[in-house]
């Protein structure tokens, strides 16, 4: 299996002190890869390495092939779909007029809009602004923002942050739909053991900067039968650390 | 570069910045105009403009540079779109586009308060015609230093969420600005600040101006043209470009 993304000693300090540390991941080519961590894990800092939005005090970083440097970057970020913490929209223009820039950015087809609204379930409200959406439709919007040239690799930070029950079941179920029907490969990051466990087939646990375990999802049930799923994530990420 | 311009067009839309932009240069204008003209002022109008209205620059352009830059990327902050753009574009051209957009409508304001004055001059009947070679000079002494202006504040209102950093750091450099044209002992003071430009390339001085006979035997003339500092000007305006553009590209979103 081809892997999509690969980390080599990916470092970040802030003053000194580690925020991910000697982070390798590895994510294959078509599945869902959640990434797993308690809060302040390292899963932010992490995903936002990878955008080149914070630059590594160490370590490589290697996407769909190509090592990510300065003169890479555009090229291979242009072929990633994110949604990093809050969705991104301009308030005072509405959904569409907010896809539409970034169709002008992305030169992608016009159609590309009206069938990404689609998906998110946001075609009715189109002609609305952005700034009066609910959560819900906001996260919808910055994940049709992100689903607009239907990239090969979508990065999501905790998509489901602030969601209803209902909002989060049809989130999960659209990223589940991602890969079988547009061939994408999904890095989805939750601090919820329970998110991760419906919706990702491969695994990596992140707890202090530092990846505790990386595979695929079934086996870490395997790793000790004994256990529950979230006592196995538990003993990995400390039990000191929230969930 | 179009296709980002395009984009800042778009994204201007419903946030009136031209609107906003027109409103200050009117309100520049209402200030300045319409006054009433003794018969000496008519007579050393055109040149009394070349003399008087540096001063109104140095506080409305710094002013109108604040609006301007802060209404636009702070549309960018609010709907944290910084994080999107990077990831859509390089950060380089991003800093190039808002630029250009934004010193595109500063021009605009510079011209149409220069043409203005001239208009309104023509009105109130100031004698004979306009000296167009010192107008236009005039109009390049202006544009220069306020593209250096806006320069900067382009760059603080990119890199500053807290759109009040912008604005105190604009304000502060205008309060000396304009200041350092009341100290022409200090010409120091002037030529250390981008905002004392405005002053710094003034070159119509006023002569025989004395409290009792007022502009009765008063003339303007016109004063040796240092181009040195024109060129510092332009000096300066590209490395706080090159600068601006560097911090801008290193920023962590």
């Amino acid at each position: 299996m081809n892997e999509i993304v690969k980390t080599m000693g990916l470092t970040k300090l802030y003053k000194g002190a580690a925020a991910v540390s000697n982070l390798n991941m590895r994510v294959n080519e078509g599945r869902i890869y959640g990434f797993l961590g308690p809060n302040g894990a390292g899963k932010t800092t992490t995903l936002k390495m990878l955008l080149s939005l914070i630059r590594p005090t160490a370590g490589e970083i290697e996407i769909m092939g190509k090592p990510l440097t300065p003169n890479t970057r555009i090229q291979i970020l242009r072929g990633i779909g994110s949604l990093i913490e809050s969705p991104s929209f301009y308030g005072h223009l509405t959904g569409a007029e907010n896809l539409k820039i970034l169709q002008t950015l992305l030169d992608v087809p016009k159609k590309n809009i009206d069938k990404v609204l689609q998906i998110v379930r946001l075609d009715n409200q189109r002609g609305k602004k952005a700034s009066a959406y609910s959560l819900g439709m906001k996260q919808r919007l910055g994940l049709a923002g992100a689903l607009l040239s239907f990239p090969k690799l979508l990065i999501l930070d905790e998509p489901t942050n602030g969601l209803d029950p209902s909002g989060i079941q049809e989130m999960r179920e659209l990223i589940k739909s991602l890969p079988k029907e547009y061939g994408m490969t999904v890095i989805v990051s939750s601090h919820l053991l329970s998110e991760i466990d419906q919706m990702a087939e491969d695994v990596g646990i992140i707890a202090n900067g530092k990846m505790m375990y990386q595979g695929a999802l079934d086996n870490l049930h395997d790793v000790d039968k004994s256990k529950s799923l979230e006592e196995i994530f538990l003993d990995l990420t400390g039990k000191e650390q929230s969930l | 570069m179009i296709k980002l311009l395009k984009c800042e067009f778009m994204k201007t839309r419903r946030r009136y910045i031209f609107v906003t932009a027109l409103v200050v240069t009117a309100a520049m204008l209402a200030w300045i105009y319409p006054r009433h003209h003794s018969a000496d002022l008519l007579r050393l109008g055109w040149m009394a403009n070349l003399y008087e209205l540096p001063l109104i620059n140095s506080i409305f352009m710094p002013l109108l540079s604040i609006i301007v830059s802060s209404r636009l990327c702070d549309i960018e902050h609010k709907g944290l779109m910084l994080k999107k753009l990077a990831v859509t574009e390089k950060r380089g051209r991003i800093y190039d586009a808002k630029l250009l957009y934004g010193l595109a409508v500063m021009m605009l304001c510079v011209v149409l308060s220069w043409g203005a004055t001239i208009a309104f001059s023509y009105i109130a009947g100031f004698e004979g015609n306009v000296p167009i070679k010192l107008y236009l000079l005039y109009l390049l002494f202006t544009a220069v230093p306020t593209v250096a202006v806006y320069i900067f504040q382009h760059t603080l209102s990119l890199c500053f969420k807290n759109q009040a950093v912008t604005f105190f750091a604009g304000a502060i450099g205008t309060f000396f600005g304009t200041f350092s044209m009341f100290l022409p002992q200090l010409s120091w003071l002037r030529m250390s600040l981008i905002w004392g430009y405005y002053a710094v390339l003034m070159f119509v001085g006023l002569f025989d101006w004395t409290k009792e006979n007022r502009y009765q035997f008063a003339h303007f003339d016109v004063m040796g043209i240092d181009w040195t500092f024109f060129v510092v000007l332009i000096f300066i305006c590209v490395v706080m470009y090159v600068i601006g553009r560097e911090i801008f590209k290193r920023k962590e979103l």
